[in-house]
């Protein structure tokens, strides 16, 4: 099966070509959205990047690293407010891509909102243009499964999908979807295959396209229409859909927009 | 009864300063949902969090936040987006009994798919707007207004100049018969002391002796100084030396009233007096757990500048610095450095700024509202890792 991907450089092959908008702290999501909003590029809103201690700093900036260096992501503008505890200068010395497809902004010191915007929309546009990415075809997909349902038996899947050369991950340390799904973006999944739990409706995480596995609950069987596969699909129809998503075919979650980040933290806010 | 202030009445006896529809998701896969339906709308504002039901250490915290956002007197209405479990419910019944009349339930469950729920969402929330237009102020007495004090970006003129006119604002009001409320319990550690003095019972400044204390043994427990992120990078650069300066500092907020009492984070404030809640230092934690406990008006003093907002709560900031409030205009509503350059008093800034949110409160959108910053974040006390 040939698999379309796109050269993302040090980054690695992605499956999407997504520029992303980088908050690198929760005062700056809303210049983020704007930016992102007039380039066409993911952003998503969180609440992490002041106010925090201890392990968490390191924890985080990490986080964001690796969102930023994700196979799927062209081009990352990381955008600060200026005065946080995560300074975007220590984010940029995790990259990959430093002084290269990424760029760094402050609010503080781009002359407020308005400045910030029209910065960063002219620094997102010259990162497109200065980092073209090439179509290409992906050597080895990497397939995150979140297996919150554990109650979901993918020994076949798993088996079927490595005897043709995928890498898997699997998380399952989590009964929340969307702490699995960190853990696989970190771990560099190009799309996840979501098992979620019985009482909890189909979820997704900005960049990583996922594909939602209804459990045949009585509210996933309410919701049948949120969800890309049946409970009773086979693992044929299961690595048929995976491959139309990588070639492309949005997600149930992609069409209705990026999901949440949800970032795991030790210690309370100060 | 002020003829100067004009609110919206609830039928509950409370005032909204806004006649905001809320769209609320209950649970995280529902906030593009409501992202959706707000942005799509005519007036309806959103807000994102990272909330999935989980039952945990933080549970009680969480409901309490969200029901009491949702019950916010500057609601018109709150359209909820539930997936339809017996919490998420129950969160809703919590708001109404708050105080929220207006509460509309849209279960995905019910309607089979987000995007049913996106298309009907969009129709009731902006017939809702059209019906919140409809309702005129009416004259409110002085307690309809629910101050919140916070300050963010601090730097060393923040306890010179904004700080102490907020101060000056908030005594004003307090006298008046308003509720004014301190926060940001990181923020008066060192100036507990001073606070406590104030208490108007020795159980009240005990309580907030305590309320100190018991922040600091449950930073001190995780075995982490938290000078580590207080005072801020930026707040050192701002020209703060160590936390104890910044509290000192940051307590001017608070004037000089008497301490009516203490509240646990997003408890709701009672109609008159000066409080200390128990809130994080984080600026959009707080101004959630603000929100959540009903005030209705924030004034917000930075020295390093910052855009953020509420959805639901108009949020002034004041600069401590002129150097600032010039280079980052488009951020900042009154300018307090002129205390500092020698232009103005205290007192006339202190007067300008009760002028400013006696508008603010009677419908003068502030930079924050704008520039549609809705941030909102759910606090919570207990490790996520292990989750």
């Amino acid at each position: 099966m040939s698999m379309k991907g796109f050269d993302h450089g040090n980054r690695g092959v992605g499956i999407r070509n997504h520029q992303l908008i980088l908050p690198s702290v929760v005062c700056s999501t809303r210049v983020s959205s704007r930016i992102a909003r007039e380039v066409g590029a993911v952003t998503f809103a969180h609440q992490h990047g002041c106010g925090f201690i201890g392990n968490d700093v390191g924890r985080i900036t990490d986080y964001f690293a690796s969102l930023a260096n994700h196979p799927n992501v062209s081009s990352t503008l990381i955008v600060g407010l200026g005065c946080e505890t995560l300074q975007g200068n220590e984010l940029a010395d995790k990259l990959l891509t430093k002084n290269k497809s990424t760029n760094y902004l402050v609010t503080q010191d781009s002359g407020g909102v308005a400045g910030t915007v029209s910065s960063g929309i002219s620094a997102a546009m010259q990162l497109i243009r200065d980092f073209p990415s090439a179509a290409t075809v992906l050597p080895r997909l990497h397939l995150g499964i979140d297996l919150s349902n554990d109650n979901f038996k993918v020994d076949e899947i798993v088996a079927a999908l490595t005897e043709v050369g995928v890498d898997i991950t699997v998380a399952a340390s989590h009964k929340n979807s969307g702490l699995n799904f960190s853990d696989l973006m970190e771990a560099g999944a190009h799309v996840i295959l979501s098992f979620p739990d019985p009482n909890q409706p189909p979820s997704g995480f900005p960049l990583i396209p996922t594909i939602n596995v209804s459990s045949g609950s009585p509210l996933h069987l309410a919701i049948s229409k949120d969800f890309d596969l049946e409970p009773q699909a086979s693992a044929e129809e299961i690595m048929e859909k995976i491959y139309a998503v990588v070639n492309g075919e949005l997600t149930k979650v992609e069409a209705i927009g990026s999901g949440e980040i949800i970032a795991a933290r030790e210690v309370r806010s100060v | 009864m002020s003829d100067q202030l004009k609110a919206f009445a609830r039928s509950d006896g409370r005032f909204g300063l806004r006649n905001h529809v809320l769209v609320l998701p209950l649970h995280s896969a529902l906030c593009a949902t409501a992202r959706k339906i707000a942005d799509g709308s005519i007036g309806a504002v959103a807000v994102s969090h990272d909330w999935s039901g989980e039952v945990d250490g933080d549970f009680d915290r969480i409901v309490k936040t969200i029901s009491g956002f949702a019950a916010n007197p500057n609601n018109f209405a709150t359209v909820f987006l539930t997936i339809g479990t017996p919490n998420e419910l129950a969160i809703i019944e919590l708001a109404k009994k708050i105080g929220l009349v207006r509460a509309e339930v849209l279960n995905v469950a019910e309607f089979g798919s987000m995007a049913k729920i996106a298309d009907i969402g969009l129709q009731m929330a902006n017939s809702l707007v059209k019906e919140s237009k409809l309702q005129d102020r009416v004259s409110a007495p002085w307690n309809a207004i629910i101050l919140g004090q916070e300050c963010g970006g601090s730097d060393a003129l923040s306890g010179i100049t904004a700080n102490p006119a907020l101060g000056v604002a908030s005594d004003r009001l307090v006298e008046l018969g308003a509720a004014s409320v301190l926060g940001e319990t990181t923020e008066i550690l060192g100036a507990e002391h001073l606070l406590a003095a104030r208490a108007i019972t020795p159980e009240v400044g005990a309580q907030i002796i305590e309320t100190v204390a018991r922040y600091e043994r449950s930073i001190n427990y995780e075995g982490i100084d938290m000078r580590g992120a207080q005072p801020s990078r930026g707040n050192i650069e701002g020209g703060l030396t160590t936390l104890e300066e910044k509290s000192l500092g940051a307590a001017k907020k608070a004037g000089s009233a008497q301490f009516s009492g203490v509240l646990e984070y997003a408890d709701q404030v009672p109609n008159s007096g000066l409080y200390f809640m128990d809130t994080p230092g984080h600026d959009t934690e707080q101004l959630t757990g603000f929100g959540a406990g009903g005030i209705n008006i924030i004034v917000f003093t930075t020295g390093r500048g910052t855009p953020t907002g509420s959805a639901i709560v108009p949020t002034i900031k004041v600069a401590t610095n002129s150097t600032m409030a010039n280079a980052i205009p488009d951020l900042i509503d009154l300018n307090a450095g002129t205390i500092a350059d020698g232009l103005k008093t205290l007192s006339e800034v202190g007067g300008e700024l009760f002028d400013l949110i006696l508008e603010v409160a009677n419908g003068k959108e502030t930079k924050a509202e704008k520039g549609l910053h809705h941030e909102f974040s759910l606090s919570r006390m207990y490790n996520t890792v292990i989750r």
